[in-house]
């Protein structure tokens, strides 16, 4: 199974974005998107933020969980206090545990990546370690 | 609304130039879940702060820009802070705030017990019906003027704009977009038992008690 | 003065305390109004930095001075270095740097830090000239200067290498010009 993972800025403009593979039950960690599946994920998650608007003042948890559904496709998504969005397209079965610990393991590494004076709202989030810790997220849970 | 095109999304590929010391000495590979929040001494503060308005002073003409350009230098660290402070709370009370009370809360309670180790002292909510978007938050002695000495021909300076900055930055960031202005309200004379009382005066956007009303909730 | 007197000094100095955070931010904010103020040319960031850190070090010493009940006079440039790595810099940023690479004419040192409050949650700008131009904590070099200035020592401070440009450490390296009580003329009998 693979993942696409993608933050997205207040403006829906994208400020990251990752693609992996599972590593449970001896996944090797890689994507198996194709090169279509790659703009159809980049499709999906992106039309998923109007639902996000719709939901995001009915419930102020930071974990919305599954939000959209696309066929065999589901967003899971985490909403931060500045209103950026974390956006995980997977496939079921997925426990909603598992996604909630590889978002908060992610929400720390991003304040930690806006903490710094110089990062400015809605800029791209360049850091290498910030993916090195992302990717680590997801082999720890996903 | 933008797309997520290959061309215009952050790219996997795409290296930075930064170079880490080889021992991973960087914000990464420290815990922001600080069990005991580190102090500093509030000399450290003050000389630091009055550098920093002494330098901004000469860089514009007049309290009003000051006061304005302190906020401006607020403003980053409040969009900061929401989300620093969202992330340390524990799971049953990590919740975004969706009203502007509780959005008020969180910067009475949160916000100020962080940054000055105790809440605010007041939230009032204006009580002319000409300004129903206005919000006040007290404070009678706030840090940043008790230990800064401001120069006499800029008595009328507030350097709580600074301040006023940081709420801002919670507001905007926190989806409220609203203008934050600090005033001096306490009284001149002899014995005055708050003479650096300040009230952050919080004018949120027609929109957003728009939305409120909209969503049904008080 | 004996180091171990000195920590202890350090410790035992009690004041009114701020959240660090609040510090920290603040000193991000200012640095990176610098930086948007000179148009990232960060030799000038350096020594607006540098220029800040010196007015705070010329006022900082008689606070140091009470806050430290130190009122002998440091006998040499060995003393006045535990000073301030145990004394100034614990009472000010509660951190003690490490004292050493002395010349072997005892007038240079370097201060190595293993914890800088400042460059808590920093990164450099991804520009390709941050990491070789900007000593995002130079205004500590500037407070050196001053306050030493204040007691009759005029010093060079600069940073020699920092973690947040990818070293490994973070020094400071403190040269003795002279004491300028040196420099008053002879008196005449």
């Amino acid at each position: 199974m693979s993942y696409y993972f993608a933050i997205i800025g207040t403006q829906d403009n994208p400020l990251f974005e990752y693609e992996f593979g599972t590593s449970k039950q001896g996944g090797d960690g890689q994507s198996r998107f194709t090169e279509q599946a790659h703009h159809l994920n980049q499709f999906v998650l992106h039309s998923s933020l109007d639902i996000v608007e719709e939901v995001q003042w009915m419930n102020g948890q930071l974990y919305m969980k599954v939000i959209d559904k696309f066929f065999t496709n589901y967003i899971s998504c985490f909403m931060t206090g500045g209103n950026v969005k974390f956006l995980l397209l997977h496939q079921p079965p997925q426990t909603e545990e598992a996604i909630k610990n590889f978002f908060n393991e992610v929400y720390e590494n991003y304040v930690k990546a806006i903490m710094s004076p110089f990062y400015k709202v809605n800029m791209e989030v360049r850091s290498p370690v910030f993916r090195q810790r992302v990717a680590a997220a997801g082999r720890k849970y996903l | 609304m933008a797309h997520l095109g290959p061309g215009k999304a952050a790219s996997s590929k795409e290296q930075t130039g930064l170079r880490y010391p080889s021992n991973g000495k960087t914000i990464y590979h420290r815990p922001l879940n600080r069990t005991k929040t580190a102090e500093l001494s509030q000399s450290s503060f003050a000389y630091l702060f009055s550098e920093m308005v002494t330098y901004a002073q000469r860089r514009v003409t007049g309290i009003q820009e000051l006061e304005k350009r302190l906020n401006v230098q607020g403003h980053p660290i409040g969009l900061k802070l929401l989300d620093l402070l969202l992330m340390r709370e524990p799971p049953r009370t990590q919740t975004r705030p969706l009203t502007i009370i509780a959005l008020l809360h969180f910067i009475k309670i949160n916000l100020w017990t962080h940054l000055f180790g105790r809440q605010a002292d007041r939230l009032e909510k204006s009580s002319n019906p000409d300004t129903p978007d206005e919000y006040m938050i007290v404070d009678n002695e706030p840090v940043v003027n008790a230990y800064i000495s401001v120069p006499r021909e800029m008595s009328q300076l507030n350097c709580a704009a600074f301040v006023a900055g940081i709420i801002e930055g919670v507001c905007d960031g926190a989806m409220f977009p609203a203008r934050v202005t600090a005033h001096s309200v306490g009284g001149k004379e002899e014995g005055e038992m708050w003479p650096g009382k300040t009230v952050f005066l919080v004018k949120f956007q027609p929109e957003i008690l728009e939305r409120e009303a909209l969503l049904g909730k008080p | 003065m004996a180091s171990s007197k000195a920590s202890r000094l350090g410790e035992e100095t009690r004041m009114d305390k701020v959240n660090a955070e609040l510090v920290v931010l603040t000193y991000g904010a200012m640095v990176a109004q610098l930086c948007k103020d000179f148009d990232s040319d960060y030799v000038k960031v350096n020594q607006q930095l540098d220029k800040m850190g010196y007015n705070i070090g010329l006022r900082l010493i008689e606070d140091y001075l009470a806050k430290s009940n130190t009122f002998k006079r440091c006998s040499n440039f060995r003393e006045t270095a535990e000073m301030i790595a145990k004394v100034g810099f614990k009472i000010f940023l509660n951190i003690t740097p490490t004292i050493t690479n002395w010349t072997s004419d005892g007038k240079q040192f370097s201060l190595v830090f293993d914890e800088n409050p400042f460059a808590d949650f920093v990164e450099l700008p991804d520009d390709g000239r941050a990491q070789d131009e900007l000593w995002y904590s130079n205004i500590l070099c500037g407070v050196l200067r001053g306050a030493l200035e204040m007691v009759q020592m005029q010093v060079e401070a600069k940073f020699v290498s920092d973690v947040l440009r990818g070293n490994d450490t973070t020094e400071m390296r403190i040269s003795l010009i002279r004491y300028i009580d040196d420099e008053l003329p002879p008196e005449d009998d």
